[in-house]
């Protein structure tokens, strides 16, 4: 049985070619926006998934090729060592028990005030002579955007804990003294 | 559509009803246990309240995923020897997909409310965030192909490939955060890890989870109703016209 329009159709072909060509359109026109976007998302994603930062020793291992380049940098931020002067705030940062001195000169987060939480700072080395916990180092890390970086661990307010658990061993073997305790 | 099909085609039954009335009383707990009861988190303070929606959200996406995956998997095996073509594997699959959309779709926003306040940024390009929009865009797409008119097999067979394509990703995204480094954290709830989380919140999260899984079966029912509601209407509208096309050679003879 012919299922067709008789009568609203002159010519049955073309109405059909134009709209399985009207479809075809639509359907290769959706296909690239998809395509588009997700290119778009992957091409991000790898641009910074490999190596969204690298930690504090890494940093300083890394520095001679990393000098004039900018980058991200993770570390726990050393509660004694905290100053803010006129909008700048520099603070030192710790990983693998190499430490770096940090100059930031944006507004930190809010959880930035959490004792030894880890914090992923963006910017580049700076050359200098920066005092720090562990001695004297040669650059500084100038930094203009902060990261808070915080633990999959949660814990009541109503506990005695009072600032973000330091890993077990995070400050063993190293060469400077910080209490883990400190705030 | 009830005007087509008739009043007593509802995507609502007696039991359907009772889980609704289940669903919207957990959710209710959920919410006063989450906001109310659970204490705030020493480092993060009220924002910890988040994990209550952005945990659960995620877990129920990777569930309905993996249901839209293997109802995928059966319609392509048994579609040829079922006298309905396995529909209904396709339909489930379908009904999967959209609230495993939805829920990512929950877990983004949240996750990007949630750290903007405690990362500082809603949006960071790391591991983690980028595979989970992929999946949003990849299912989203997938959603887009089952609207592709096409003879219901074909379309089915096409959107059973595209949904086990699109699972490749599931475990990408959740071990993106063990793989790569991330700002994301590691997973709250691991199978086989001792979660760090104090005894009341955890517990909160495990209620959430339920209340969410709940949610989350009550829509995929009446999502799979709503599919198979517009295959009916489809279906007799076609009969309907037959039937005038008959009538209309019947008076010509």
């Amino acid at each position: 049985m012919d299922l067709s329009p008789r009568n609203e159709v002159e010519n049955p072909g073309e109405f059909r070619r134009k709209v399985h060509r009207n479809r075809r359109w639509a359907v290769l026109a959706a296909t690239v926006v998809l395509i588009a976007a997700a290119g778009f998302i992957t091409a991000q994603g790898l641009r910074n998934a490999t190596l969204f930062f690298r930690n504090v020793d890494e940093a300083v291992e890394q520095r001679p090729e990393l000098v004039d380049r900018r980058f991200r940098i993770q570390g726990r931020v050393i509660p004694s060592t905290v100053r803010s002067e006129s909008g700048v705030t520099t603070f030192q940062i710790t990983h693998g028990c190499v430490v770096a001195f940090v100059q930031h000169t944006a507004d930190p987060p809010e959880l930035f005030t959490s004792p030894w939480i880890p914090v992923v700072l963006e910017g580049q080395w700076v050359s200098s002579q920066a005092q720090t916990v562990a001695g004297v180092d040669t650059h500084h890390f100038q930094s203009d955007r902060m990261l808070v970086k915080h633990t999959n661990e949660y814990a009541s307010v109503n506990e005695q804990r009072v600032s973000e658990k330091l890993p077990k061993g995070f400050l063993n073997d190293c060469a400077f003294e910080v209490s883990a305790s400190e705030s | 559509m009830t005007q087509v099909l008739g009043n007593k085609h509802m995507t609502a039954t007696p039991a359907t009803r009772v889980l609704g009335v289940v669903a919207l009383v957990a959710v209710l707990l959920m919410a006063l246990l989450g906001l109310v009861v659970s204490p705030a988190d020493v480092v993060q303070g009220q924002a910890v309240r988040m994990l209550y929606l952005h945990v659960p959200s995620i877990w129920i996406a990777y569930g309905a995923f993996v249901l839209t995956s293997l109802s995928s998997a059966l319609f392509l095996v048994r579609s040829s020897r079922r006298p309905d073509g396995g529909r209904h594997y396709d339909r489930l699959a379908g009904s999967a997909a959209e609230v495993g959309v939805v829920f990512t779709g929950i877990t983004l926003a949240t996750g990007m409310l949630w750290g903007r306040v405690t990362w500082g940024t809603y949006w960071q390009w790391d591991a983690r965030l980028t595979t989970t929009v992929l999946l949003f865009v990849t299912y989203l797409g997938y959603l887009a192909l089952r609207r592709l008119p096409a003879d219901p097999r074909t379309r089915g067979r096409r959107a059973a490939v595209m949904a086990l394509i699109s699972f490749v990703n599931v475990p990408i995204v959740h071990f993106s955060v063990d793989w790569w480094r991330t700002l994301h954290q590691k997973a709250s709830l691991s199978v086989g890890r001792r979660p760090e989380i104090t005894g009341e919140m955890y517990w909160t999260l495990l209620y959430s989870t339920l209340a969410v899984t709940i949610v989350a079966i009550w829509l995929i029912v009446h999502r799979y109703r709503v599919i198979r509601l517009e295959e009916m209407r489809d279906e007799e509208a076609l009969e309907a016209l037959i039937a005038s096309r008959l009538k209309e050679d019947d008076v010509q003879a």
